[in-house]
């Protein structure tokens, strides 16, 4: 018997509410009318499933922007223990015996992620061989166990979607714990984990078995979802034209002259994993925690000493992309973009994943150079505008 | 050892400062002694932190086994190593580790032994001649090409002239001399005409600053020195050590699990490893 089932939308409230009794319940909410989050559910007639993506994505509940991962609490009055004011200096640190105790600060919350997208989940896959291969990140591993994801299939992809170029959307065939697909009245679920399926089976008399119309419904819909993409774009020919060294360094440059190093696509992107960790102090104890970094930042690679290995930004920019277009597909088996299109939404300078996969395609075998040369505009045109004189070699780093 | 399974890595080991040996002005020797024994191999290093000033890898300085102390020769350049110089003999640091690959030691057998260190560069080398003293079979000639920028900042001088009685060729260079220096002036890849072995049969390991390293590779890979058996150690920015933080990715690899110890072949196949 194949995990398929009919869940009636006039079951959907209630079902939730049943899930909500074993776990946190956490869904795509309107913050304050404007913004798109996922957010613990108060009212469950607050979740909004017709909606763009989420910023940033939910990869935030796997691996947070900010989580407390050790403890070190400090009994007061311990000999031995400087422990000074406000900031973090050389003489604020522990030194002394072994004052207090180390707490493991993992989260174990059970929690329901409800309308995650297709392309999120394709995320988590990539996200869980990289946490969990070598040595495993007990943080996230602990957050991946706990957390249970109902996935709902994109029947109307955003116009910045390009998930179906990648295979990572708008429909799966496994790999989700839960998946839906609207099917009008009634949504088609599909469980692939032994969790998703014990959680279907706990309230099976919500269920019914499909039958044939149903079946051809959700194929129907899936057709006609993938009909209303809008971006066609293959991250194979970026990857084969680099590879194949056409893409040559004045082309980053270019894209580099337009990056604000704001950080954005990194904090959106649900593949984006880099950290950094920091000691936080507070009444009673220090915290080790972690927050997310990016490779975009100037002072990412800085050394003791001052030595700054990727001071240039065009490095930067340039190893951000190689990163998500050679290296993921090489150690992890896909790329490092998943088509969610949050970074198009995110970007100032307009380069983002779809923009620059765009932008080589126009490119002929001479490089960028060559056809900016003949003054053609290819894909979002002033990335491919030919740097003035002036601007070569007096950007703000010196870059040239 | 590798702490797999249901451990948190993160989780570091408290360990007893035994005693602070001033090596340089800027640079010591602790002598800590962790909670649990560890075992570690020369070229691995540990995540050493500081409640509260944070943490940072360094390399291990000492050959382990038997039951001697964990050795970190740590130099003061920013905010943690700032905090670990303000350690006292009774004080409490804490580490977790060993990471990393560590040096290839059966590379070595049956062959003579270049080891090029400049200034710092010289902590991670220290346990592998410490290795070769010990196992006579594991090296033929041993000769260290050591450089400074001034006399005072050679670290381990007094344990040199041991290692010289004990065999090892040591030659020293400083970049500025001093009143009273006797050794050598100029850059540690002015000294290859002084080695006693036959370069290309031989084995280099290489750490210093990023400079050295690369022009040491590449002299040595032109005197016919073959680039399989050129050997360094990098270093890089570092917040885990396990491969997920991001910061010393350097194409498909990580410094901290597939390095730090790389081959000039490996190093020449990935433009990455050292730019600028």
């Amino acid at each position: 018997m194949r995990n398929e089932w009919i869940l009636d939308k006039n079951h959907l409230s209630y079902w939730l509410r049943q899930l909500r009794k074993e776990r946190e319940l956490v869904g795509p909410l309107l913050n304050g009318g404007k913004d798109i989050v996922f957010r613990t559910v108060e009212q469950i007639h607050e979740i909004v499933l017709d909606l763009p993506a989420s910023l940033p994505s939910p990869k935030e509940f796997l691996l947070p922007q900010y989580e407390p991962m050790l403890r070190l609490d400090i009994p007061s009055g311990e000999p031995g223990v400087h422990y000074r004011a406000q900031p973090v200096s050389p003489d604020a640190c522990v030194k002394g015996s072994r004052a207090g105790r180390v707490y493991d600060l993992a989260e174990r919350r059970r929690r329901i992620v409800f309308g995650v997208r297709p392309c999120d989940v394709s995320a988590v896959r990539l996200l869980d061989r990289f946490f969990l291969e070598g040595y495993r990140d007990p943080y996230y591993e602990q957050r991946r166990m706990n957390t249970l994801m109902v996935t709902i299939a994109c029947n109307n992809p955003d116009p910045t979607c390009f998930c179906i170029g990648l295979g990572t959307g708008p429909y799966l065939d496994g790999g989700f714990d839960i998946q839906l697909t609207d099917l009008g009245n009634r949504y088609f679920v599909q469980a692939a984990s032994a969790e998703g399926v014990r959680t279907v089976k706990a309230t099976s008399f919500l269920f019914r078995r499909p039958g044939k119309a149903d079946h051809d419904d959700q194929y129907e819909v899936i057709l006609s979802a993938k009909a209303r993409f809008r971006k066609r774009i293959s991250l194979e020919s970026p990857r084969g034209m680099i590879l194949a060294g056409r893409i040559k360094d004045d082309f980053w440059q270019r894209v580099a002259a337009r990056c604000f190093e704001c950080g954005g696509c990194v904090y959106e992107c649900p593949l984006c994993t880099c950290f950094t960790v920091t000691d936080r102090r507070y009444h009673g104890g220090i915290e080790r925690a972690r927050l997310w970094d990016t490779c975009l930042f100037k002072g990412f690679t800085r050394m003791a000493g001052g030595v700054l290995p990727n001071e240039k930004r065009m490095l930067r920019t340039k190893r951000w992309y190689y990163h998500k277009l050679i290296h993921y597909p090489e150690v992890l088996g896909g790329f490092g973009c998943v088509g969610c299109g949050r970074c198009t939404l995110t970007c100032p300078g307009k380069i983002d994943m779809a923009a620059i996969a765009t932008a080589m395609k126009g490119l002929d075998l001479d490089g960028a150079t060559a056809v900016v040369g003949k003054g053609r505009q290819v894909g979002i045109g002033e990335v491919m505008r030919r740097p003035k004189p002036e601007e070569t070699g007096a950007g703000p780093e010196g870059e040239g | 050892m590798k702490r797999k399974g249901r451990e948190n890595v993160y989780l570091p080991l408290s360990a007893d400062v035994e005693e602070v040996i001033p090596l340089t002005p800027e640079t010591s020797l602790f002598r800590v002694r962790p909670e649990a024994a560890i075992e570690y191999s020369p070229g691995q290093f540990f995540m050493v932190s500081l409640w509260g000033a944070g943490e940072v890898p360094i390399s291990v300085a000492s050959l382990g086994g038997g039951d001697g102390p964990l050795e970190l020769c740590i130099r003061r350049a920013g905010l943690v190593t700032g905090a670990l110089h303000g350690l006292e003999a009774g004080d409490t640091v804490w580490l977790r580790g060993p990471y990393g690959n560590g040096f290839p030691l059966d590379l070595s057998r049956g062959r003579d032994v270049v080891v090029v260190a400049g200034g710092i560069g010289m902590a991670p080398l220290r346990p592998l001649i410490l290795w070769f003293l010990e196992n006579p079979g594991a090296a033929g000639r041993v000769t260290l090409l050591y450089g400074a920028k001034r006399p005072e900042e050679i670290v381990f001088r007094e344990e040199m002239d041991g290692w010289r009685e004990r065999g090892v060729d040591v030659l020293l260079t400083v970049d500025t001399p001093a009143k009273g220096w006797e050794g050598r002036t100029g850059l540690v890849t002015a000294l290859w005409q002084d080695v006693r072995s036959d370069l290309q049969k031989a084995v280099a390991y290489i750490c210093g600053p990023d400079v050295m390293i690369r022009a040491a590779m590449g002299e040595l890979f032109l005197l016919g020195m073959p680039e399989e058996r050129i050997i360094t150690t990098l270093e890089a920015h570092m917040k885990c050590g396990v491969g997920k933080c991001g910061h010393c990715y350097a194409g498909p690899r990580y410094i901290c699990t597939d390095g730090p110890v790389f081959s000039y072949r490996e190093i020449r196949s990935h433009s990455h490893f050292l730019t600028g």
